[in-house]
């Protein structure tokens, strides 16, 4: 009876590990929406983002053309990519109470992209879908 | 849709800040000069104490004579141009392109004000179409073009709103409320929509006359 | 109903108007516009012109719009039926349409400038409708009997063809009949050096001759020193500034202005009468280039007030009649005298009933800004578009006044019409009369 106990127990175990083990993989490799700790107020719907689907219609296979890192002088570096850091961190610093501060840089990182590229959505309701 | 997109936001909205800056300047400045030559009867009675009394009297509701006898007309026209220059002002949608533009930003409405704002532009346009159609001596004095400057005045608040609320067809129509609001802007010092700057300088010279001439209350 | 008003008016025979219409060429109409337009007209009738939103908020102004309700008739209407044609065709409108604009202009309106007053703007629609009389003027198209009066004006200088042996005997004749009153009283004539020059309109010789005995009882009573001109220059009057005649108007105000220097006299000291106020106080003084009169002028309303105030006349008895008080546009609108016309009526009467609305809100007449002066063939529409104020009339009679005051000679005019076609049943005072009446006089 106890082995028997035991044996359950460590199946169960085993897979809640392998949930843990598979949503993890799930959060890091497969991005749905656009979010940010920082945006504590919800003004507009959140952005719907497929993130993998969305680098294969743009063809985006470098991390760093949307996960920069610009170093002290202010040039991108090259080498170094930033997808482990929210964009809040870098882009609205000293605990900045102006949001339209973090707002303008993915606004830009979007949409400007989008301009020049004559591709993706560029007005409001496009992304902020209710 | 990009490249209409980058059309109507980019050159055209400065062909319109253009036309409205420089068009209102040259409008007041070219009055102001002409008036200097033609009508110099304005500069000798102007009285910038009775000018004040006079616009202050017809700038704050029921503070004339005609504005207490017309009170659903007075609440609707406060209501009007109130909410014509708060909205789109203090709008958040308006704020974040100026921060994405020019780096520039300040306070906001919250969604649910600007969104009541628009509609009571909406229905105050709504409200002098009915006017203009139904009063006898409105419909008597109305003319095409009023139709016409009602219409500049209430696109860009429609198409606004369908674009906010996400109507069908919200794309065309955000297109075409960045192009009204464009019109809306250009035509304002080339149209009647000029009484926006010339107000003072008409009420202001009636006060003078009223005031330091005339003795007598001119609300 | 509303449009029979606006369609039976455009039918009333003018022989001024008529005539002067079988004289026009659109060649003439065209080259008259645009020369007033470009010569006499600039910013502010454009700047009027472009910043009126057509929002009809200046018809309940109106007292011709409140009597008949046609919108032909609202301040707005009537712009819209002249000078916006006019402005927006370039002077290139047909006789017919001058002979509209100049009977709106004429008869339509009063220029008594209280749809300045409810205006959200403050756009001067009496300015534009003068700049319609100027061109008509010029044109040739006047009513007969306006027309006429301006003439007088042109060849005597006063409004009556009072010739200048007949005003200074009407002097002397009111003089004698006071006499048998009050003994030593005096007509004092050309004095000159006197504190003031006292300044009528030519009906007073001309009609009512026992304003001029009154007022001489009253400053007679009150000790003052004072003076009638010998010459042409007495009369106030000026049709010719509601003409359009601007010339003749400065040459009026030149003579006016220039009597008073002859004699010395410290100021003017005018009779109870309200364009002419406007004429020496507002418009003729600018037309000479004045930016104030160059004597003071100080309307009866006033001069009144201050015999009262500082008691050089006394009350011994009061009116006994309730009275009511009608303010007239150019003494009230044009100078704000209304709250020193209570002030005489509340002392010399024993009871005022207001009528409402009033002081800068009053009804006008109909009959000033020159419209009694066309006469006859205007004098029914005249009287049916003020229905208002016979409604305003009528209500105070009601609550018991028997007595208008009305200290002007138009007003008098007008409201006498009014009460009669009416059948109001109501006296109608100067505060000359009141004051005469009720005042304490020299024994002797």
């Amino acid at each position: 009876m106890k082995q028997h106990s035991l044996k359950i127990s460590l199946i169960i175990t085993l897979i809640m590990m392998l949930m843990a083990a598979y949503s993890a993989h799930s959060q890091e490799e497969d991005v749905k929406t656009v979010e940010d700790d920082a945006f504590t107020e919800q003004m507009r719907p959140i952005v719907p983002f497929l993130h993998d689907e969305h680098n294969e219609i743009a063809e985006i296979a470098e991390c760093g053309v949307c996960h920069h890192v610009y170093d002290d002088n202010g040039l991108l570096s090259e080498d170094e990519t930033s997808e482990e850091s929210q964009c809040s961190e870098c882009h609205l610093p000293a605990k900045s109470k102006d949001k339209t501060e973090l707002i303008k840089y993915y606004h830009n990182q979007c949409k400007n992209c989008h301009l020049q590229r004559n591709a993706g959505p560029i007005m409001c309701a496009e992304c902020h879908v209710k | 849709m990009h490249a209409v997109y980058n059309f109507v936001s980019g050159p055209l909205l400065w062909v319109s800040f253009i036309l409205f800056f420089g068009g209102s300047v040259y409008r007041i400045v070219s009055m102001v000069r002409m008036a200097k030559k033609t009508d110099p009867v304005v500069y000798h009675f102007w009285s910038l104490k009775y000018a004040l009394r006079s616009i202050f009297h017809w700038i704050i509701p029921f503070a004339s004579e005609n504005m207490r006898k017309q009170p659903a007309m007075t609440i609707v026209t406060f209501a009007f141009h109130i909410c014509l220059f708060i909205a789109p002002l203090f709008l958040f949608a308006h704020i974040i392109l100026f921060k994405a533009s020019w780096n520039i930003s300040w306070m906001y409405l919250p969604d649910t004000v600007a969104d009541i704002m628009t509609m009571i532009v909406i229905g105050a346009c709504i409200f002098f179409l009915v006017r203009r159609l139904k009063l006898p001596e409105v419909k008597y004095v109305t003319s095409c073009s009023d139709y016409v400057i009602l219409a500049i005045v209430a696109a860009p608040f429609i198409t606004g709103f369908w674009t906010f609320h996400q109507l069908p067809g919200f794309r065309i129509m955000g297109i075409a409320h960045i192009l009204s609001g464009e019109i809306m802007l250009a035509a304002i010092p080339f149209t009647r929509l000029s009484h926006m700057f010339f107000f003072p300088f008409t009420r202001g010279y009636m006060g003078s006359e009223f005031g330091a001439v005339r003795h007598a209350r001119d609300w | 109903m509303t449009e029979s008003v606006s369609k039976e008016s455009s039918l009333i025979a003018d022989e001024g108007l008529d005539k002067g219409l079988a004289r026009l060429t659109s060649e003439k109409i065209e080259k008259t516009i645009k020369t007033i337009l470009t010569n006499e007209t600039g910013a502010r009738l454009k700047t009027y012109v472009s910043t009126c939103v057509h929002c009809g908020l200046c018809s309940d102004a109106c007292h011709v719009y409140l009597s008949n309700r046609d919108p032909a008739c609202s301040p707005v209407g009537k712009i819209k039926q002249t000078i916006w044609e006019i402005v927006k065709k370039k002077g290139k409108v047909d006789a017919q349409f001058i002979r509209r604009a100049s009977e709106i202009a004429y008869t339509e309106c009063n220029l008594c400038r209280r749809c300045a007053m409810y205006c959200p703007f403050g756009i001067d629609i009496s300015y534009m409708i003068l700049i319609v009389r100027r061109i008509c003027h010029k044109l040739g198209v006047t009513p007969h009997y306006l027309q006429d009066t301006a003439q007088s004006h042109s060849a005597t200088l006063n409004q009556m063809w009072v010739k200048d042996d007949e005003w200074v005997d009407t002097l002397q004749w009111q003089e004698e009949e006071a006499q048998d009153e009050i003994g030593d009283l005096r007509i004092p004539i050309d004095q000159e050096g006197a504190d003031f020059f006292y300044s009528v309109i030519a009906p007073e010789p001309k009609f009512r001759a026992q304003l001029i005995y009154q007022a001489a009882v009253i400053f007679h009573s009150a000790g003052v020193s004072w003076t009638m001109p010998a010459t042409p220059g007495w009369d106030n009057s000026d049709m010719c500034m509601f003409s359009g005649d601007n010339e003749m108007m400065g040459r009026l105000k030149k003579a006016h202005f220039e009597t008073a220097m002859r004699l010395k006299v410290k100021k003017i000291v005018m009779g109870e009468c309200g364009h002419a106020f406007r004429s020496v106080y507002d418009v003729g003084n600018r037309w000479l280039g004045f930016r104030e009169p160059p004597i003071p002028i100080i309307h009866s309303i006033q001069f009144f007030y201050e015999l009262l105030k500082e008691g050089r006349i006394k009350i011994a008895k009061k009116y006994a009649k309730t009275v009511t008080l009608h303010d007239p546009c150019n003494t009230v609108r044009g100078a704000g005298l209304h709250e020193m016309i209570r002030m005489i009526a509340h002392e010399t009467c024993e009871k005022v009933i207001e009528m409402h609305p009033n002081r800068e809100h009053n009804y006008c007449c109909n009959a000033g800004g020159g419209v009694i002066n066309c006469g006859p063939p205007f004098k029914n529409k005249r009287v049916e578009n003020n229905s208002i104020k016979a409604d305003q009339l009528r209500n105070v009679k009601e609550q018991g006044a028997e007595t208008v005051i009305a200290p002007c000679h138009n007003c008098h005019g007008g409201l006498e019409d009014i009460i009669h076609t009416y059948k109001l049943d109501m006296d109608l005072k100067f505060l000359g009369d009141i004051i005469y009446e009720c005042m304490e006089k020299p024994e002797e």
